[in-house]
């Protein structure tokens, strides 16, 4: 464990703020002050990666702010470097859009707060700064539609976040404290302590975009401009993501319940993303299924989380290029080269395919479950592979244009990283991703004969009632002494 | 004697419930908005409660009174860290309301249903 001073762990989370306060002042170093704070950012995710700390940061006492600095942390704070990185290196050649540089670093100051605390309090203001840059910037061009989707994003989040409150105060009143290791010190199987955890689960569960409480994701990523929803679908999800990890890792009779919930949103959102017709409507609904899986394991899903949010802001950017949103018409264009490897790569690794990333992750997502839950599994699994054959589909141009720089960056990550950590995979981990593409293929030529129509569930009554329905059925779960399904 | 103190904690969950409740049945934007406002309000309440169920006497000592283990302080943490949230919270009514009054040109009524409607015009087009 290296030593590291608390000055420096300070400095490291403030620097991106006060690079964001300095821009507007000196607006021509914007850009290149949000460059050096997104490699900090991807530097410290890999020297804790690496295995250097875990350093802990305890300011203004025991009830006072508490950091730490773990392999908890790392993928997520790594994510949240290169996605920044990519969103600026993608929109380098055109004119800086207002106040997105300064948005960008404040967001990126932000997620790395909350991927770091664990004290409830300082989590909250942190997802509330995300929160609202993320609602600053989907507001775009300010049109009709991004106004409403904005207001929506700000509506639900805020009411979870007083949900959030309810379960923090809960816990204060309990347990004169506000870490998250004071939950994990409560008496288990006791009423208040399930209604604080079912309370704190729904706002998070809600922030993270899973299952019908993020009924608000699809709609949201899918109207905000191009680069936004790259950051949207990459890492804003992962602000709820980790410190959902974290309840999971502290509170482990909470396990059975969060792999249920996961797969239940990764079947909702495959599902859906099967039957749509707009391309980035289908990435969004896929980002859905993705942070359901993210859940389901809390030592993997950091893991998984960075390689989902990797190959996930990369299509996202390129969806802003294609110009073709409509999926109907989608095999009529042909797309140049230089989009084609990489929407290629992205989609094969979230799609599992060797040797990209996306498959190693996979890999250790499936070791880690048993039983039933496996087989729901490689449903959900053959079912993204059809969802990303479809993207497949398309005639191929000779290149033209210049090479978006952001999006083959990711891509490059996604290639380099998977050959470097699983260079010579085992031979029936190869036959069952291969088997799985193949299934999926299937069942996306089946699906092109002719695709059902599913329930319209998004409606912003129908988002608030799906968080209000997780909300109930986690109390009840809880109060019922944990899930009946459980071993 | 009922205990004030859950007295006045089941008066503030049904000012939660019924913001929830606004939140969820009411058509009108301006008042789903005004519901959440109710909500975070009941949760302030909570905190400033929470703060208040050891004692009343505000926790500032004075010369003359230093320790007097019998005097029952407020709690100070509650209330320090409920005060974030208030202005976290007002910020976020101030931008949503901003939002509200540019929407309002599309529909003075601010019915919820009439912005279900709005479609991009890069869409699926």
């Amino acid at each position: 464990m290296a030593e590291i001073s608390s000055a420096l762990l300070t400095a490291w989370l403030l620097l991106p703020l006060l690079a964001a306060f300095t821009a507007p002042l000196l607006p021509s170093l914007a850009r290149p002050l949000a460059l050096l704070s997104a490699m900090l950012s991807a530097g410290m995710g890999l020297a804790l990666s690496a295995g250097l700390g875990p350093w802990s940061l305890e300011l203004i006492g025991p009830l006072g702010v508490l950091l730490q600095f773990d392999a908890t942390a790392a993928p997520f704070v790594l994510l949240n470097g290169l996605v920044v990185l990519a969103v600026l290196l993608d929109g380098w050649r055109q004119p800086l859009n207002g106040p997105f540089a300064v948005l960008l670093m404040v967001l990126l100051a932000g997620l790395n707060s909350a991927f770091v605390a664990v004290d409830l309090v300082s989590l909250y203001v942190a997802l509330e700064v995300v929160g609202i840059t993320a609602f600053l910037l989907m507001l775009g061009q300010r049109s009709g539609l991004q106004l409403w989707i904005g207001l929506r994003y700000l509506l639900v989040g805020n009411t979870v976040m007083v949900i959030y409150l309810l379960g923090v105060a809960l816990l204060y009143l309990r347990s004169g404290s506000f870490r998250m290791q004071a939950l994990a010190d409560l008496a288990p199987a006791d009423g208040a302590t399930s209604i604080t955890l079912a309370l704190l689960l729904v706002a998070l569960l809600t922030k993270a975009g899973v299952f019908v409480s993020g009924l608000w994701l699809p709609r949201t990523h899918a109207e905000a401009p191009a680069d936004v929803s790259a950051l949207l679908s990459g890492v804003v999800v992962a602000g709820g993501l980790c410190p959902l990890l974290r309840l999971s890792q502290a509170v482990p009779m909470l396990q059975p319940l969060l792999v249920a919930i996961g797969l239940a949103s990764a079947l909702l959102g495959v599902s859906y993303a099967l039957v749509e017709t707009d391309l980035k409507r289908l990435l969004a609904w896929s980002t859905l299924s993705q942070v359901g899986l993210v859940i389901i394991d809390p030592f993997v899903g950091g893991v998984y989380a960075l390689t989902h949010g990797l190959a996930k802001a990369g299509l996202f950017l390129l969806a802003g290029r294609v110009g073709e949103r409509n999926l109907l018409r989608w095999r009529q264009s042909a797309l140049p080269l230089q989009q084609a490897v990489p929407l290629w790569l992205g989609a094969l690794s979230i799609a599992g395919a060797p040797p990209l990333l996306g498959f190693w992750a996979k890999e250790g997502l499936s070791r880690g479950v048993s039983g039933p839950a496996s087989s729901v599994l490689l449903v959900a699994m053959v079912g993204t592979a059809a969802v990303y054959a479809r993207l497949l589909l398309k005639p191929l141009a000779p290149a033209s244009g210049p090479l978006p720089l952001g999006q083959a960056l990711l891509a490059l990550l996604l290639l380099a990283g998977g050959l470097l950590l699983a260079p010579l995979p085992a031979q029936g981990s190869l036959l069952k991703a291969a088997a799985v593409l193949v299934a999926g293929a299937g069942l996306e030529l089946l699906l092109d004969l002719g695709r059902p129509a599913l329930p319209k569930l998004e409606r912003l009554d129908d988002l608030l009632g799906g968080i209000a329905v997780v909300g109930v059925v986690l109390m009840a779960l809880l109060l019922g002494g944990g899930v009946p399904w459980a071993v | 004697m009922a205990d004030p103190f859950r007295l006045l904690e089941a008066l503030v969950l049904l000012a939660l419930l019924a913001g929830l409740l606004g939140l969820l049945l009411r058509r009108n934007l301006f008042l789903k908005l005004l519901a959440m406002d109710v909500m975070g309000s009941a949760v302030v309440a909570l905190f400033v409660l929470l703060a208040a169920r050891g004692g009343l006497r505000t926790p500032i000592l004075e010369a003359p009174q230093l320790p007097q283990p019998a005097l029952a302080w407020a709690d100070p943490m509650p209330q320090a860290v409920i005060l974030t949230a208030i202005v976290i919270g007002l910020s976020i009514q101030a931008l949503l309301l901003v939002v509200l009054t540019r929407l309002a040109r599309i529909d003075p009524l601010l019915d919820t249903a009439s912005f279900e409607q709005l479609s991009g015009a890069s869409s699926h087009g």
